[in-house]
């Protein structure tokens, strides 16, 4: 603490006041300096890869060929973004894009809070131990092998074909990876399958931090399991809820580029083309980089937007928010 | 302790919120070309920049007077072992240098290894990347018409043959063919990539009657038979033959028959349905010196209106619309198809392995569609545009021994060596002819992978090729690949005129031509998939309507067509 006390003025005491936090910020500082470390390196790849790259950017704006070097590409202003615009595949790719996103949301974000609540009132701990580790174990699959595999089920003499049949709901085979009808459904139930368990987790991990005391509390109040689960749990992992939904609704317009990629096929195109695939299509595969570089600040842009939105309306119904 | 946890929770928190946030833009970093260092994976590439200057700038001074008098070849003064990169666009490719034989005498005799670098997936995405990142290894083996040739040209990241040649190696001109180098040479003088599989006019006139296409129709033998040997060259025969198929057989081992097989649907359409049809169909790429665009042929939409008619009666399956190359090759082992059109050569180990299970379960080829006037199709054969160019990257290592062992693959010498492999160890001279040596075409007829591992000879490197030369060493095909090669032969034409005419990507009418590709691509499965032919027409006349800058791109074309025909015609004097 400072000695000085008896110094006069207002000013002063603060100043002193100020540099006697700044030397606890630093003594504390100084103290987890193997952790701070730790988080350091994670900023680093951050500037790196995510910071960085951003002054490459400016390629939205220009007609940037690969063979020259950035800077001496002529300016293009926003012809790049005005041909997206007015893009016929522009409606196609957004409608499927926000189609499965939405989807994705709307049954694909509760599930994993549902399947941790469940799980968590399994008393058998060997039990819960394993259904945990087999609900997670596909998300450790490739989507290029998940694809393949999921192709076989799906064939017209795939395993899921075979099963229906056999029980009778369907008469005839159904290539169902040839049908566009079937393909939201397909992309959004295999990725749900895929990463359920795994979304689970950070939810049990919030769950398993709730203090014991206030269901000794509750238990002693006379409340049921389920009465707990809503008047405890869920209050309890609201924030975390809260996080992960921003989190996802500011990924609206992304989908999954791997999955769609293994997935799609000439006749199911009308409605597995999205935003990702086409900038791939358009950027990586015909070489135009500053129009897919125009596209996806676009998203980006969007994506920002969604982002804060979501922030805001989440502050406002309850008060957590990410920043 | 609990304000220590929140504080690094909350730079965690950050990290994770910020990245997450910034995730979202990674879709267009990584598709900004710059990112290669995170997203295009080629572990090769960091390692070869480095190297490849500081040996280059150290061996080419001293040697720079060596270049001889072209008597010589370069390659035999210098054998020390040296490892040059080579970048094959084709992500099928998946031979090693290394363990056969071929590969071993050539290393013991040139000194040079190679290390072979090979897409993984999309092959555009790839190359473009490697332009990108400034590190294009110091061998290119890329299709002759693919737009990136002239890219790599214009950009300045391949080094010219002919400057290499005067300075390092004048025996380039003495194993080169004066008529494929005029061909290749570009407006600006220089030659900047060497043909494989290419045929000078010269050569068409020598060999032109036992020229072969790849491009073939094919049924399953013992089926075709067993229906009574139809007619499938118009409309009627066709459908009638594959809804007989069909009748007939069912299953095959348990699994639905797939009346009719084709190439791959890809974005921007489907390569048996193209131009491959359209040459079954005798139907010209020109009239009277104008570019002629099949697609509008009569004929070609009458044919197109067939298959829509054989999808409305249940003859063409899914899966042909969803197979990827792999699931195609595995059905065709397993013999689901009944007819195909299908390149020859692309299938030749599952065709293999069914004539092995039984000789009459083979895929043969017979005559497929054809116009109404019944002309003999005009196929696809070799030409001086040839199949692949390969090239000397502006990063290679070491010039004098790069052009040098170029020359030397393009010598009759190094020809010998890929195709025949070492005396007395694959090939040797039997009843005065160099040929193989018995076990070894006996493995060659069998099992190609077997004997690719073995000798990895009969041009398994078949980067340079010369698919004349090689005749006198060639031993004679055999069943089941000789009835599908005999079958084209007669039919085939040159096509040169009409190769690399399409306009560079980056220009305006090459992203047009992108443009209109994509669109046909999503055309064509529905005009197959049409309910009706009135159906079939709007589809086919909205693409019409729809595509853009049709008339800049076919003006490109005209006159890249025109400079070519001049081009043949210097040639030909």
């Amino acid at each position: 603490m400072s000695a000085n006390a008896e110094a006069p003025g207002r000013a002063a005491a603060d100043r002193a006041l100020g540099s006697a936090r700044r030397s606890r910020w630093l003594r504390k500082l100084y103290k987890q300096r193997y952790l701070q470390v730790m988080a350091l390196l994670g900023v680093a790849w951050m500037i790196i890869f995510n910071y960085i790259p951003m002054y490459w950017i400016q390629i939205a704006f220009k007609d940037f060929d690969i063979i020259l070097p950035m800077s001496q590409a002529p300016w293009a202003g926003f012809e790049h973004f005005k041909e997206f615009l007015t893009d016929d595949n522009l409606y196609p790719v957004i409608r499927n894009t926000l189609g499965m996103s939405l989807i994705k949301l709307v049954v694909g974000f509760p599930l994993p809070i549902v399947f941790a609540l469940l799980l968590n009132e399994v008393r058998s701990i060997r039990f819960k131990k394993s259904i945990q580790t087999i609900s997670y174990l596909p998300h450790f699959l490739s989507w290029v092998i998940l694809g393949g595999i999921l192709a076989t089920w799906l064939a017209d003499v795939g395993i899921v074909n075979k099963v229906l049949m056999a029980l009778g709901f369907i008469d005839e085979p159904i290539t169902y990876l040839a049908e566009p009808n079937y393909f939201w459904a397909i992309a959004v139930g295999s990725d749900i399958w895929k990463e359920l368990g795994w979304s689970a987790i950070i939810y049990l991990a919030a769950i398993s931090s709730v203090s014991p005391e206030l269901y000794e509390a509750a238990t002693i109040d006379g409340a049921g399991r389920f009465q707990k689960m809503r008047s405890i749990t869920l209050p309890c992992i609201k924030g975390t809820i809260a996080i992960l939904f921003i989190l996802a609704v500011s990924g609206l317009l992304s989908s999954n580029f791997d999955q769609i990629l293994v997935l799609r096929n000439a006749l199911n195109e009308s409605t597995s083309n999205v935003i990702d695939v086409y900038v791939y299509q358009v950027g990586i595969a015909d070489g135009r980089y500053s129009y897919s570089a125009a596209v996806g600040l676009l998203k980006s842009i969007i994506a920002l937007g969604l982002l804060i939105g979501a922030n805001f309306v989440t502050k406002r119904l309850n008060d957590t928010s990410l920043f | 302790m609990g304000t220590k946890r929140k504080w690094i929770t909350s730079l965690l928190a950050a990290t994770a919120a910020l990245s997450l946030a910034a995730c979202s833009s990674g879709g267009n970093n990584a598709a900004s070309g710059n990112s290669a260092s995170s997203g295009g994976g080629s572990p090769d590439a960091s390692s070869s920049t480095p190297a490849a200057t500081t040996t280059a700038s150290a061996s080419a001074s001293p040697q720079a007077s060596a270049s001889g008098d072209g008597d010589q070849p370069a390659w035999q003064a210098d054998t020390s072992p040296i490892t040059f990169d080579w970048y094959i666009n084709f992500s099928w490719f998946n031979s090693k240098w290394g363990d056969d034989a071929v590969a071993k005498y050539v290393t013991k005799k040139t000194g040079v290894s190679l290390n072979f670098v090979v897409p993984a997936g999309n092959e555009a995405e790839k190359l473009n990347t490697m332009m990108a990142s400034g590190s294009l290894p110091d061998f290119i083996t890329l299709d002759a018409n693919d737009v990136a040739v002239r890219k790599m040209i214009n950009g300045k990241l391949v080094l010219p043959l002919n400057e290499l040649a005067d300075q390092y190696d004048a025996y380039f001109y003495k194993a080169t063919d004066p008529a494929k180098v005029g061909w290749f040479t570009q407006p600006d003088g220089n030659i900047y990539g060497y043909p494989d599989a290419s045929s000078s006019p010269a050569d068409y006139e020598k060999y032109g009657s036992n020229f072969a296409s790849n491009q073939t129709f094919e049924v399953r033998k013992d089926m075709y038979e067993a229906l009574g040997k139809p007619d499938m060259s118009t409309p009627e025969g066709f459908l009638n033959a594959l809804k007989l198929a069909k009748e007939k057989f069912p299953d095959v081992d348990g699994q639905p028959l797939i009346p009719l097989g084709l190439h791959e649907f890809t974005d921007n359409g489907n390569y048996s349905l193209e131009g491959y049809l359209q040459n079954f169909l005798a139907i010209p790429q020109q009239k009277d010196g104008k570019l002629y665009d099949g697609r509008q042929d009569p004929e070609y939409l009458k044919w197109l209106k067939t298959l829509r008619k054989a999808n409305e009666m249940g003859l063409l399956s899914k899966d042909i619309f969803i197979d990827k190359r792999p699931q195609m090759e595995e059905k065709m082992a397993q013999g689901r198809y009944f007819a195909m059109l299908y390149q020859r050569s692309d299938f030749t180990t599952q065709n293999l392995s069914l004539y092995q299970q039984d000789p009459n379960k083979v895929y043969i080829a017979i005559d497929g569609p054809a116009n109404g006037n019944h002309d003999k199709p005009t196929l696809d054969g070799p030409g001086i545009s040839g199949w692949t160019v390969t090239l000397i990257s502006k990063n290679v290592k070491d010039k004098k021994r790069a052009i040098s062992f170029l020359s030397y693959l393009i010598s009759e010498e190094g020809e010998k060596d890929m195709f025949l492999g070492e005396k007395g160890v694959t090939y040797d001279t039997i009843d005065g002819k160099d040929q193989f040596l018995p076990e070894v075409v006996d493995l060659l007829n069998k099992d190609r992978t077997a004997f690719d591992q073995k000798y990895g000879a009969s041009y398994k490197y078949w980067m340079l090729m010369d698919t004349n030369m090689n005749l006198q060493w060639a031993p004679p095909s055999v069943e089941p690949a000789k009835q599908l090669e005999d079958w084209t032969k007669g039919k085939t034409i040159s096509m040169s005129e009409f190769k690399g005419i399409d306009p560079p990507p980056e220009t305006k009418e090459g992203i047009a031509k992108s443009k209109n590709d994509r669109l046909w691509g999503k055309t064509l499965p529905k005009l197959l998939l049409a309910k009706s032919d009135e159906e079939f027409d709007n589809i086919f006349n909205k693409y019409l309507a729809d595509r853009s800058d049709q008339d800049a791109i076919d003006a490109y074309r005209q006159g890249a067509y025109e400079a070519n025909i001049k081009k043949l015609e210097a040639l030909n004097k």
